[in-house]
């Protein structure tokens, strides 16, 4: 399912951004190959959200340069933004269309055909569980209904890259255990997850390989069982990020 | 995965993005008729009541001017070149705020950016919406224009013209605009409040310069000020400013010369489109970085600031108990740190003061008649009406902001009904700063007596209660809790009936004063009005502080009820 002449699905190579005289991401070099699902972890102001808005194209890097798919963004930025979907933490709607609406918009802007979208809106609202309010405007929505519809919106046209901020924050357990199949599903399928979380439970259970990220510096990136060795400790990923983000502070 | 790389990469979606608009248009305007009818048929209201008024001011001025052809000749023209210039100004400043807030200040411009869109597409539908926006000005001030005009000449053909010389015209602000909303977040990211200082700023000497200018010629007689001004306002006519053209071109077709009028309708649409072109391509090609130098700055350090601030506040602030000078305290810190609010309380006081400054030309024209009484009354009215609008716009919704905080407030040691004392002298105290200045302003410039100055400033006074009482009381009785954008508090149902309750209550006390200071039209200066005249301004002054304080009341008991 993967060709393993593939580009990576994410390519980060010396990347720096600042604002002002605060350095926020210092030459973070990071590749991602397809299929795996990555678990972006970090202290707050870390410089986690920079790397991911440099990475979906909002920000752009002051040196090195960023690829999803083997598009660099800015260059050949089209290309790479058809290529991936981007959950933000805090998830942005039309506030006067209804959830299927904007469904509707999305899949008609990546091209989807109208039986792939259909069969496409059909399978996500029954495994995310949103029919009962798909047809109410996304104004009366709480933050767990935006994440949802959001998070639909998102794998809609079955994107080579998922970008994803906080994705559990909001979710109820019966919708976090079918986020959780979904990302393990898309990964399978050939997708790549990219997921910034402080949930480190989840990252424990799904990611495939951890990155840690202190003080704008990647501090550390490996599997569960590499991490382990390099703290020096055979205990949960909780306390593997507590031993490496207090040494990065010292 | 599927490979829709190569599908959407190059299909321009503008018109996608353009439907989407027009469905949200669709389901608001379907929401507005069925949840609030009231609300909807209320601003249909004043729309009307704005309309109707400013065709009735219209027509006087064309009517007036009908009466002596040879000064219509050149004051019609002219009129129009002040109308179109002042437009352009208008226009510009407001397409430029809407753009930037628009393309780097709205998540939905970063969510657009994050989709396979080209640029192009982005600025392009961002373009568009800001020329609908800047087209209620044809609605609201052209069309009450051109049927006024239209009364002065016989030809038809006047309101196709006149209607195409306006759309012609809007896409050139609007250009200008976007262009000065990229070249702020391009040239000087994160520094919207210090641009805006140095807008304030530059306005504040102007309206000194003006001031000082006006004095100088202020004993002259008003022939000698007609021309001196004119030749001062000679720069408005140049052949190269837009406002020129079209002016030129509607007073070409009002006297039936239609290939001229049509030569300046071409020159008039080949700028606007280029414009159009120039600014929607200058501004997609560089709209990334723009985008990324906008959002990349930090907020800088406010420990400073904090602390003048807070000071200046517990000396302001001095008569509350200290839990209320603390709450009062940390709105005005609010208030300074949110440009919008205040730099539009600037803008529109700072238009007033150029307004009044230069109102000492008019004094030896007014002082002999009946005019010195009417014209402070004019001044009042104008005060009062921009300080409705400020209340209703950035006083109402305190309360409701207060909505995420409220299990904050909930656990205070004090009843909850006692936090809009908080609210309600934070706004007397920045509404009477600016109008009780004004007020005193008008007054100095004007020669008023200290009989009438002192009655307008007590008006003055009585007005802010009022007006402060309902948007604190009304906002806490009709909140709306859990929304944090101010222009949806304010645009709400309570927010509306608000704006309803401040006008009817504005025209109420003006009604009062109006007619005493037409009692006292022919008396001379410092001399004591009769005890009807008086009797009628203290009952005036008294309703609005009875209001006020009904309205504190009312909100405050239901303030104390609220389920947190």
């Amino acid at each position: 399912m993967i060709d393993p002449a593939a580009p990576p699905a994410i390519s980060l190579i010396g990347v720096r951004k600042s604002y002002g005289r605060h350095v926020a991401v210092k030459g973070l070099t990071l590749e991602i190959p397809p299929g795996e699902l990555f678990a972006f972890l970090g202290p707050n102001g870390a410089g986690k959200t920079t790397t991911i808005k440099m990475i979906v194209g909002l920000l752009q890097p002051e040196a090195g340069h960023v690829a999803v798919c083997g598009h660099r963004i800015g260059a050949n930025g089209l290309a790479a933004k058809a290529a991936l979907a981007y959950v933000p933490d805090q998830p942005f709607l039309y506030e006067k269309l209804t959830g299927r609406e904007f469904l509707y918009f999305v899949a008609e802007m990546y091209g989807l055909h109208r039986a792939e979208r259909e069969r496409m809106i059909d399978s996500l609202i029954r495994r995310l569980d949103i029919t009962e309010f798909l047809d109410q405007l996304t104004e009366s929505y709480s933050h767990g209904m935006k994440q949802k519809v959001v998070l639909a919106a998102a794998l809609l046209h079955r994107p080579a890259v998922l970008v994803i901020d906080e994705p559990m924050v909001g979710l109820d357990p019966r919708t976090v255990r079918s986020v959780k199949d979904l990302f393990t599903e898309h990964t399978r399928a050939g997708g790549t997850v990219f997921m910034s979380t402080h949930t480190l439970d989840i990252a424990e259970a799904l990611a495939d390989r951890i990155g840690i990220i202190h003080q704008g510096e990647l501090i550390a990136v490996g599997t569960l069982d590499e991490l382990r060795r390099k703290a020096r400790r055979e205990h949960s990923l909780e306390e593997i990020f507590l031993e490496l983000t207090e040494t990065g502070d010292g | 995965m599927a490979d829709t790389a190569g599908v959407v990469a190059s299909a321009p979606r503008l018109g996608l993005l353009l439907r989407v608009r027009a469905r949200t248009v669709y389901n608001r305007v379907g929401q507005a008729i069925s949840d609030a009818p009231i609300r909807l048929a209320a601003a249909v209201f004043l729309v009307s009541l704005i309309w109707l008024g400013l065709y009735g001011l219209f027509r006087l001025v064309f009517m007036q001017l009908s009466r002596t052809p040879l000064e219509a000749t050149v004051a019609i023209p002219m009129i129009f070149n002040f109308f179109f210039v002042a437009m352009l100004a208008l226009l510009a400043f407001s397409n430029a705020i809407i753009a930037y807030g628009a393309l780097f200040g709205r998540s939905e411009a970063s969510y657009l950016l994050t989709l396979p869109l080209s640029p192009l597409d982005v600025v392009s539908l961002k373009y568009l919406e800001s020329l609908v926006l800047a087209s209620w000005s044809v609605v609201l001030l052209g069309l009450p224009l051109m049927f006024a005009m239209a009364e002065t000449t016989d030809q038809p053909i006047f309101y196709v013209l006149f209607l195409a010389f306006f759309l012609a015209f809007i896409p050139i602000p609007a250009s200008l605009g976007m262009l000065l909303a990229w070249g702020v977040a391009r040239f000087f990211p994160r520094r919207l409040t210090k641009a805006a200082t140095i807008t304030a700023a530059i306005m504040l000497v102007f309206t000194i310069a003006s001031a000082l200018r006006a004095l100088r010629i202020g004993d002259t007689a008003a022939e000698v000020w007609l021309r001196s001004f004119l030749n001062r306002m000679g720069f408005v006519q140049s052949a190269l400013l837009p406002n020129n053209w079209a002016a030129a071109g509607i007073d070409h077709a009002v006297h039936g010369k239609f290939s001229e009028a049509a030569r300046y309708l071409g020159v008039t649409l080949a700028n606007a489109f280029f414009l159009s072109w120039l600014a929607v391509t200058i501004v997609s090609k560089y709209f990334d970085t723009a985008y990324d130098r906008a959002t990349s700055g930090r907020s800088g350090g406010k420990r400073a600031a904090a602390e003048a601030s807070g000071g200046a506040a517990g000396w302001v602030f001095c008569y509350l108990d200290a839990p209320l000078r603390l709450v009062a305290a940390k709105d005005l810190r609010t208030f300074l740190r949110d440009p919008a609010q205040w730099s539009q309380l600037t803008i529109l006081f700072g238009l007033l003061m150029l307004y009044l400054t230069n109102m000492p030309t008019l004094r030896l024209e007014f002082s002999a008649s009946g005019w010195f009484l009417i014209i402070p009354f004019l001044n009042l009215c104008a005060v009062s009406l921009i300080l409705a609008t400020f209340t209703c716009r950035f006083v109402f919704p305190l309360v409701s902001l207060e909505g995420q905080k409220l299990w904050l407030i909930g656990v205070l040691p004090m009843r909850r009904g006692r936090l809009l004392l908080a609210k309600f002298a934070f706004s007397m105290t920045v509404t009477l700063l600016v109008a009780v200045g004004s007020m005193s302003l008008a007054a100095y410039m004007l020669h008023l007596d200290v009989i009438w100055t002192t009655i307008h400033l007590v008006v003055t006074f009585g007005i802010c209660f009022g007006l402060c009482g309902f948007s604190v009381g009304i906002g806490a009785r009709l909140p709306v809790f859990g929304q944090t954008n101010v222009a949806r508090i304010a645009n709400g149902l309570g927010g509306t009936l608000n704006l309803l309750a401040s006008v009817a209550l504005v025209a109420l006390v003006l009604a009062g004063v109006g007619v005493a200071t037409w009692r006292c039209r022919n008396l001379s200066p410092n001399t004591l009005p009769d005890a009807r005249s008086l009797l009628l301004c203290a009952a005036s002054i008294a309703t609005s502080i009875a209001a006020g304080l009904w309205a504190l009341r009312m909100g405050a008991r239901h303030f104390d009820r609220v389920q947190v």
